[in-house]
């Protein structure tokens, strides 16, 4: 999820607030410095720890010295699963009308090739709503890869529009933990590392449950996420702690029952096939 | 599930009758009779009998043509089995699993008693295989009748409900008496059918009190039909712990190393491909 181009915009920013500081304009608007970022290296891992505690009080978000996940080899699984027959197809390799640019609502930007919708320009989002859903879909890293840590074949699935389970190279390739493959980005490792090289087709099974608010905008329930990546359990249940960001531990906005989903362009050409979701009906069970 | 199949005719001979006397609780969804029972107690919930016809049937959805069938294990899993014999298992009873492998399937040996796994796991992902008899034998619960048996307590069913209904919390992927399947996602009789399970143990603490129920999500050939459902406990009619229509309750403490057993109820089913994996969840329990 992070962004270079964003990295490069706040420490800009950053600097301009220490010249501001150094030469103050008697006329310019006061602002409070800004707080300069300092990536650092542990072990090969690029990461912060500039950055808040997360709730456990255990880690930074985005703590390179958070243990990485266990790496998997994964089977084959799901790949090039059929949809169920209560399945809505977002995406069956011929046409991107289920998408829209995210930012301006017009036409999907991303392009087809070989039955693959690649990423492109822009956030893609769908033109139908959902709550509770089972999500399948499948991703292809680019080959040979190119940029290491999030640099490395970097996209995102986002739920409602803000949740957001990380795609990324992680296939030989270290990042902060709370930002690999499978991950709640800046909020929870995948259990697993369970990628296959770049150039495979991988496959993603998410069920994602809507969090719910009260009255007042109280949480309820957070959302709840269950992530089987390649046919390995990488997420099983897990409470998400509110919209994931950079550098930013997870917060709630209260929001209604459904959103699009969405899917992330982060300057790198990710490929996407076989996506399809279907309702996952409320339990009505204690 | 349920090991004595004479006290279920029985029951479902009674179960029958009492559904064609007006004057019972609760009248058969659909066109045909659904047997079960309005005598049990009431589920938790306060909605339903244990085993209740009336029980609103899943929505069926066909399930795709393939999802994880056929899926090799990931590396850090352990092959139950692959075809290649029944090392990995026991007999129920305490003596060799005497099941028949047939190439890359086994198949149940009725009334030869359940095999059950010499290993055994706390939280976990399995993977498993299974087909019902074709051309299909029997109604409801005596129509290709098996299960997965977690630690001889907590049973996913394993039934021929293609076209075939019998009460909700006892079909095909129910948590047999407390659970009925989000959806019926199940495949005809003959073709392989997946379950993809992930598995809570439930904890108690030093004290014996239950800190944690027994957790569930079963993917039923690659549909939802469980999602992270909480077992309200033992599953009725396993063993003599708690009886067949009981009210399920937690058993004694256990240790969260648990077993799984595939039910022998008396119908031939098959099982191939099976695979386990520990789920480390850590933090996350």
């Amino acid at each position: 999820m992070k962004n270079k181009i964003l990295l490069l915009t706040v420490l800009a920013t950053a600097l301009a607030g220490c010249s501001t500081q150094k030469k103050p304009q008697p006329m310019a608007p006061v602002e409070p410095p800004k707080p300069k970022i300092q990536e650092i290296v542990i072990d090969g891992v690029a990461g912060f720890q500039d950055t808040p505690m997360e709730p456990d009080g255990k880690w930074h978000v985005h703590d390179p010295a958070r243990p990485q996940p266990p790496v998997v080899t994964p089977g084959t699984f799901s790949d090039n699963a059929t949809p169920p027959s209560d399945a809505i197809v977002l995406f069956d390799g011929k046409d991107l009308s289920q998408w829209r640019d995210q930012k301006t609502g017009g036409d999907a930007p991303w392009k087809i090739e070989d039955g693959a919708m690649i990423s492109d320009k822009d956030y893609i989002q769908t033109t139908n709503q959902f709550g509770d859903i089972q999500l399948h879909l499948e991703f292809k890293e680019p080959t040979p890869p190119n940029g290491d840590g999030q640099s490395r074949g970097n996209s995102g699935v986002f739920f409602m529009g803000q949740y957001e389970i990380q795609v990324l190279d992680c296939y030989n390739n270290k990042t902060y933990a709370d930002g690999a493959t499978a991950g709640i980005y800046g909020q929870h490792p995948a259990l697993v590392n369970a990628c296959r090289p770049p150039g495979e087709w991988q496959t993603y099974d998410i069920i994602f449950n809507v969090p719910h608010f009260g009255t007042n905008g109280e949480v309820l329930s957070p959302a709840y996420v269950t992530v089987i990546h390649n046919g390995v359990v990488a997420q099983n249940h897990q409470a998400i702690r509110g919209a994931t960001n950079w550098r930013v531990p997870g917060k709630y906005t209260p929001h209604g029952p459904t959103g699009p989903l969405a899917l992330q362009y982060h300057n790198n050409p990710v490929a996407f096939r076989n996506i399809w979701v279907r309702p996952v009906p409320v339990v009505d069970e204690p | 599930m349920k090991y004595t199949l004479f006290p279920l005719l029985l029951a479902l001979v009674s179960g029958c009758c009492h559904l064609k006397t007006p004057a019972s609780a609760a009248a058969p969804a659909g066109n045909e009779p659904i047997d079960g029972f309005t005598t049990t107690p009431m589920e938790a919930d306060g909605k339903w009998h244990v085993h209740d016809p009336a029980r609103p049937q899943p929505q069926v959805v066909t399930p795709g043509a393939t999802f994880s069938h056929g899926a090799p294990p990931p590396s850090d899993a352990e092959v139950l089995f692959d075809g290649h014999g029944l090392a990995k298992w026991i007999n129920a009873r305490g003596t060799e699993a005497n099941w028949k492998t047939h190439g890359d399937y086994v198949e149940t040996a009725p009334n030869g008693g359940g095999i059950r796994t010499r290993g055994k796991w706390a939280d976990f992902q399995l993977h498993v295989e299974w087909a019902s008899p074709n051309p299909p034998h029997g109604t409801s619960q005596g129509r290709g009748n098996s299960g997965i048996l977690i630690n001889d307590m907590y049973e996913v069913q394993v039934l021929d409900s293609y076209q075939a209904k019998t009460y909700a919390d006892g079909q095909a992927g129910a948590i047999y008496g407390q659970s009925p399947p989000l959806v019926n996602a199940s495949k005809p009789p003959g073709e392989w059918q997946t379950y993809d399970i992930l598995f809570e143990s439930p904890r108690w603490n030093a004290n014996g009190e239950l800190v944690k129920k027994a957790v569930i999500t079963v993917l039923h050939n690659g549909v939802v039909i469980q999602n992270h459902y909480e077992l309200a406990g033992m599953t009725d009619g396993i063993n003599a712990a708690l009886p067949w229509k009981s009210l399920s309750k937690y058993p004694a403490p256990h240790a969260p190393e648990v077993f799984v057993e595939l039910q022998d109820h008396k119908n031939p089913v098959r099982f191939r491909n099976l695979w386990i994996r520990p789920l480390h969840l850590g933090e996350n329990l």
